[in-house]
């Protein structure tokens, strides 16, 4: 074999493995730092996320005060001084208006009992994770319906299951949020809260009949309405609001249970931010 | 059988020794892969036979050359995400397929030539799978180290063996043009496999079905 034909053979081979190994080397680089990114961008994904779950945490215990000082001043305050002034009766009373004034008083103080316990429920957003959000948007439900502000509907459809504490408090807000902003600004009669658990997706739908809202005021006014977007978001889900001037509003929360496992904020899954 | 094809087999039988050791825990690509040692291994053992009776070894090259297209393709089948990548995959099996039947009766015959024209053909394929699935990988890294995933053994061997080949066979024309000898065409050949094979008993090795879940 002539030695000039074996040099360029060696040559061409040297050159091939070389740009081979090149390539390979330049791959496993590349790949580095494409999983250090990675690393960064879910480390950051996590911190916005936790941000933003207290924050969720923090609008809800203030909700949730306002509830309870309202409550307090405007009924268990009023109805005690009622009772206070009810047994302080003269003392010529008759013995059987002062059994009938006790057992009103008794029947008061039960009712007052009654509401305390309910508002110790509320203390705590904790039974959510307790509860489940169907049974706790029920509770609210409920609640709303007796102070008589709106009626409500809630209309659960399908076995409900757990889409993990933390996705399930930002739902609850989200729908806090919008009960919030139909008391404030739509002067609606009627409410619908429609939850819908199926084995892929889940809906939650927020419908009401109130004054309704072109995109030009949504724009203006509609910090709520982005922080449902926002946060609906920061669950892995999506939000879709429409609205139009005297047509009322609906909410849309879609989320895919599956996708729900990187914010379930169980410990295995929070495996999956390290 | 040279000392070199023994070495060869000898190296094919342990690659399938760990297919099989490690089966249960290998994802369906390996599994499938590592069922192309013992064809390989096979085509090997017979060829020297065949040689010695009909003077060449053609046949078994043409049916070793669309054998070990199905299984590398059968392979990136289950590695790559992209439906559009599988079905493409799908429908060259089936383009190689017809070209190796129609390559073997009309262009290089079954019995006479080595199939050369097949191997034009699905080396470069075997090529571009193995930078899309490179590309797959960057678009969708896991969180181990690259060195300790499977499919990048897989694909670093295929990237090796498609352009090497490709390599061998441009050679395979200068060679006799030149009236050169083919001892170094017979070292380069076996060279090529060896490391292959290695590559490849290094990605069943390293696969494991559970940890690229957990990684993902």
């Amino acid at each position: 074999m002539p030695d000039e034909s074996i040099r360029t053979l060696i040559l061409a081979t040297a050159v091939l493995f070389a740009g081979i190994s090149g390539f390979i080397i330049y791959f496993v680089v590349l790949y580095r730092n494409r999983q250090l990114k990675n690393k960064q961008e879910q480390a950051a994904l996590q911190a916005t996320f936790q941000q933003e779950l207290l924050r969720t945490q923090i609008e809800m215990q203030d909700q949730t005060l306002d509830y309870i000082s309202g409550e307090i001043h405007d009924n268990i305050t009023q109805v005690l001084s009622f009772v206070k002034l009810s047994l302080a009766m003269p003392k010529n009373t008759g013995e059987s208006e002062k059994q009938q004034k006790i057992k009103e008083s008794r029947e008061l103080i039960s009712q007052v009992i009654t509401d305390l316990r309910d508002l110790s429920k509320s203390l705590s957003y904790d039974h959510i994770t307790s509860l489940g959000l169907s049974k706790t948007i029920e509770i609210e439900v409920e609640r709303i319906n007796k102070s008589g502000l709106i009626d409500i509907a809630f209309i659960p459809e399908g076995a409900p299951y757990s889409l993990g504490s933390q996705p399930e408090l930002v739902l609850f807000r989200i729908f806090q949020e919008a009960v919030n902003n139909v008391l404030k600004h739509s002067g609606a009669k009627h409410f619908m809260v429609r939850l819908q658990y199926q084995p892929d997706l889940f809906n939650l739908t927020l419908e009401d009949d109130g004054s309704g809202f072109s995109d030009l005021q949504a724009g203006k006014n509609g910090s709520g309405l982005k922080n449902i977007i926002n946060r609906a978001a920061l669950i892995g889900g999506s939000a879709t609001i429409n609205s139009s001037p005297g047509k009322g509003c609906s909410i849309i929360v879609t989320l895919n249970p599956f996708k729900q496992q990187f914010y379930s904020g169980e410990p295995n899954h929070q495996n999956r931010f390290s | 059988m040279s000392f070199i094809a023994i070495v060869y087999c000898f190296l094919l039988l342990v690659a399938w020794a760990i297919g099989i050791a490690r089966y249960s825990r290998l994802s369906t690509a390996f599994k499938i892969l590592s069922w192309s040692f013992p064809v390989v291994f096979l085509c090997n053992i017979i060829s020297p036979f065949w040689v010695d009776r009909f003077g060449n070894n053609a046949p078994i090259l043409h049916v070793e050359s669309l054998t070990d297209y199905v299984f590398f393709s059968a392979t990136f089948y289950y590695l790559l995400k992209s439906k559009m990548t599988k079905r493409i995959i799908i429908i060259s099996v089936v383009i190689v397929v017809v070209f190796v039947v129609i390559n073997a009766i009309y262009w290089q015959g079954f019995y006479k030539k080595f199939p050369t024209n097949v191997y034009f053909l699905t080396q470069p394929l075997l090529a571009i799978f193995s930078l899309l699935l490179f590309k797959e990988m960057l678009m969708y890294p896991l969180k181990i180290n690259p060195v300790k995933q499977s499919a990048f053994w897989y694909n670093t061997a295929i990237l090796f063996y498609a352009t090497t080949m490709f390599f061998y066979l441009g050679l395979s024309n200068y060679f006799p043009e030149h009236n050169l000898h083919d001892h170094f065409f017979y070292y380069f050949w076996y060279l090529i496999f060896y490391v292959f094979d290695i590559l490849l008993a290094v990605a069943i090795l390293t696969d494991n079905q559970k940890i690229t879940l957990e990684n993902a």
